[in-house]
């Protein structure tokens, strides 16, 4: 009698923490229906961007009942799984979240994001930047709004530069090759520029000559490394690495990578502009020796940007409060919350940031007092469109690395080999997952 | 007889005070039973089940979730990658196990010869790197091997070598090097324990048939780790097969250091779960890897019972 009762009174317990549970998460859903912005409602967004919080005052000072809370829920990655898992329990789902560019597609495609046309969105598109857009619009949907953005761009270091008898940064990838070796005669820890299997990086190569060897169509994926512009940017960067003129001995973003540029071995980066932010605190020696310049073209006279980084805000579907969280995402992404952001170092692809005067003429003694944001200005309008991330990139990108590991590290094989391999594993993949790879 | 039957009704009337003691006792029991009862339910019963219950879904990006039976687990079975980190957390188990253990029974044994000075100062501080965080520990390593700017150039540097620890063949020994000198620690607590706790009399014993410290040790104080041994190398194997936290970390800080995202189980299943979102293919390689893992432990179990009984 005592046991049963005893029992009884577990499973009464486990079965009323069960209820609670499940009741919570249904009051979530049922609590508003979105549609009354009388009522004081309270977004929450989820980001790892730090400007974004300093919109929130002048946003909630215009929209009284509008509570935003802005919560970093991690970066990239991490917080892309948090989402799924938010999803996928049906619960905890944020009214707006962050997305690097080449994840918007992975949620946009099997309708894990609001398609924002409803609100208006379409007619932002000549407000930023071609290359921006390009990357949050699938088929006839736009699916985020650009928040910040990463023209890939030059960094070099006069003075190394200057140590190997040149005094113009390069133009072109000719003249960049030819200054590698300059560079690499100083010494043989001096080095032109790092690579440690970086996609990024080659990427970026690919996209600026005009590659384009993803193609998507809803579910429809095509993945191609052949095509001749392709090519060229891969022939090249394997001809860099196979006369040693790029050093592959440390990783990117690693400690040893920041000693390098700080003691001016390092003489260039071929990297996002938001690397501005960053390398004052990497090379700190090294402060005055840095500018910015555009990426060497392929022909002389030639302005092809590409992209490297970059994020916009999207609405997951099952937001609770779509209304609302629409109206401050168009506030900080391209209404007055813009301007707020930039002074905080946010930098935008918003065509009318991009244009003002007061904006570009901002200098940095750490660059010579360059006005850089010039630079990357024009870098931003100069990305070519067209491009076009897969869906499963995450995954892609992670698995690149277990690819070209090996190559890296013994030196057997080659750029060509590794992407050839990078397709067979990534078609395997997609059609695994549902998707129709090069079929 | 009117007696009889006087105790026969005060039996009926009320149980008596042994079966009332039983039926407590019972209840006691189930009292002190129930807050492990429920946490090992909630922490162990129910997430077990629940990848079981996952491991016969598939996921996939395109068409959500659906039940395919027994398919995750053949398509496991005919894994390079998983089968290669298998194989890798294998041979790491065969070599850096006893190494480890020897060394912890060494120091164990050094420790209770009572000829050591320092002994309460040595037991701590072999015991403190299990205390560091395994993250803050993999991140010094890293600095320390490095070749570029680490400990290692200097010794590169004066003895004209240029071994680089963090490279395909040694990435693993490096690796083995950082482990064996987190955990070494834990397991000398666990020997010298078993040590400290052998009863006075077979030292008595032992002196009065004349034995020599080698054959103490030999005859009194190797037998009584035995049990023990038989404990820490569970835990070890079963530590060693979970092996995340270096290989994870490592392609951060150094580079060219060999290390997929498929290096060992844990961080293939990791990979598989969290940027690949097969999680019901996650969750059978999660299951096949602990009943690997079970069944070696239960055969090191049954092996260090057998010699116990020898």
């Amino acid at each position: 009698m005592y046991k049963r009762s005893f029992v009884a009174g577990a499973l009464s317990i486990a079965l009323v923490a069960a209820a609670t549970a499940c009741s919570s998460s249904a009051s979530d859903k049922a609590a508003t229906p979105g549609a009354n912005s009388d009522q004081p409602v309270t977004i929450t967004v989820w980001g790892w961007d730090g400007t974004v919080e300093a919109a929130v005052p002048g946003f909630e000072k215009t929209h009284p009942n509008i509570k935003v809370d802005v919560v970093n829920a991690g970066s990239s990655f991490d917080e892309y799984q948090a989402l799924d898992n938010a999803i996928q329990a049906g619960s905890g789902v944020p009214d707006l979240a962050m997305f690097e560019y080449f994840s918007v597609s992975y949620f946009a495609i099997p309708g894990k994001l609001t398609d924002l046309s409803k609100f208006g969105a379409k007619d932002f598109e000549s407000d930023y930047v071609p290359g921006a857009w390009n990357n949050v619009v699938l088929g006839d949907g736009v699916y985020a709004l650009p928040s910040d953005y990463g023209p890939a761009v030059m960094f070099y270091n006069m003075d190394t530069f200057a140590k190997a008898g040149i005094d113009s940064p390069p133009k072109t990838w000719e003249e960049y090759y030819q200054d590698a070796k300059a560079i690499h005669a100083l010494g043989s820890d001096y080095y032109i520029m790092n690579d440690n299997a970086d996609i990024f990086l080659l990427q970026s190569l690919i996209w600026q000559s005009g590659g384009r060897p993803f193609k998507v169509d809803g579910y429809d994926v095509n993945i191609d490394f052949s095509q001749p512009y392709t090519k060229r940017a891969v022939d090249y960067w394997q001809r860099m690495l196979d006369e040693g003129l790029v050093t592959t001995s440390f990783a990117a973003w690693s400690d040893d990578w920041n000693r390098t540029l700080n003691n001016g071995t390092l003489a260039t980066q071929l990297i996002g502009g938001w690397f501005t932010s960053t390398l004052p605190e990497r090379a700190p020696e090294q402060k005055g020796n840095f500018r910015v310049a555009p990426l060497p073209q392929w022909k002389d006279g030639q302005n092809v940007g590409a992209e490297n980084g970059g994020s916009a805000f999207g609405i997951p579907k099952d937001a609770p409060h779509p209304d609302a969280a629409y109206q401050f995402l168009e506030y900080f992404t391209h209404g007055d919350g813009v301007q707020t952001r930039v002074d905080q170092g946010a930098f935008v692809p918003n065509v009318a940031v991009l244009n003002d005067p007061a904006f570009l003429s901002h200098t940095d003694a750490y660059f010579g007092d360059q006005e850089y944001r010039k630079v990357l200005a024009e870098a931003s309008k100069d990305v070519a469109t067209g491009w076009q991330y897969p869906p499963f990139f995450e995954w892609a990108r992670s698995v690149y690395g277990d690819i070209a590991i090996p190559y890296y590290t013994t030196g057997k094989g080659s750029l060509e080999g590794i992407l050839d391999e990078w397709k067979k594993q990534m078609t395997a993949y997609g059609n695994d997952q549902g998707f129709t790879v090069n079929k | 007889m009117s007696l009889q039957s006087t105790s026969v009704d005060a039996e009926l009337a009320a149980p008596t005070p042994r079966r009332r003691n039983k039926v407590k006792r019972k209840q006691t029991g189930w009292l002190f039973l129930a807050p492990f009862a429920l946490l090992f339910t909630f922490v162990l019963i129910v997430p077990i089940s629940y990848s079981a219950y996952l491991s016969v879904f598939k996921n996939a990006l395109v068409g959500g979730t659906s039940f395919v039976g027994f398919d995750n687990y053949v398509k496991l079975m005919a894994d390079d990658n998983f089968w290669d980190a298998v194989r890798r957390v294998l041979l790491f188990t065969a070599v850096q196990v006893p190494i480890m253990l020897l060394s912890a029974a060494l120091i164990a044994l050094a420790l209770d010869s009572r000829r050591l000075r320092g002994t309460n100062f040595a037991r701590i501080s072999v015991f403190l790197p299990y205390a560091v965080p395994a993250i803050v520990s993999t991140l010094i390593w890293g600095f320390m091997l490095g070749v570029r700017y680490g400990l290692f150039k200097s010794f590169n540097e004066g003895l004209g070598t240029s071994i680089d620890p963090f490279t395909p063949p040694l990435t693993l020994v490096s690796i083995g090097v950082m482990i064996t000198w987190a955990f070494t620690g834990y397991n000398v607590l666990i020997f010298y324990s078993a040590l400290k706790a052998i009863p006075h009399d077979l030292y008595e014993a032992a002196s009065i048939d004349g034995a020599k410290q080698r054959q103490i040790i030999r005859f009194v104080k190797l037998p009584a780790l035995r049990g023990s041994i038989t404990i820490t190398v569970i835990f070890s194997i079963i530590g060693t097969f979970q092996m995340f936290n270096e290989p994870q970390i490592l392609p951060a800080i150094v580079s060219n250091s060999g290390i997929t995202t498929h290096y060992t189980p844990n961080m293939y299943a990791y990979q598989l779960a969290f940027t690949g979102s097969e999680h019901g293919y996650a969750a059978a390689l999660a299951l096949v890897m602990a009943l690997i893992t079970v069944v070696l432990a239960y055969a090191v179990q049954l092996w260090g019972m057998r010699r116990a009984l020898d």
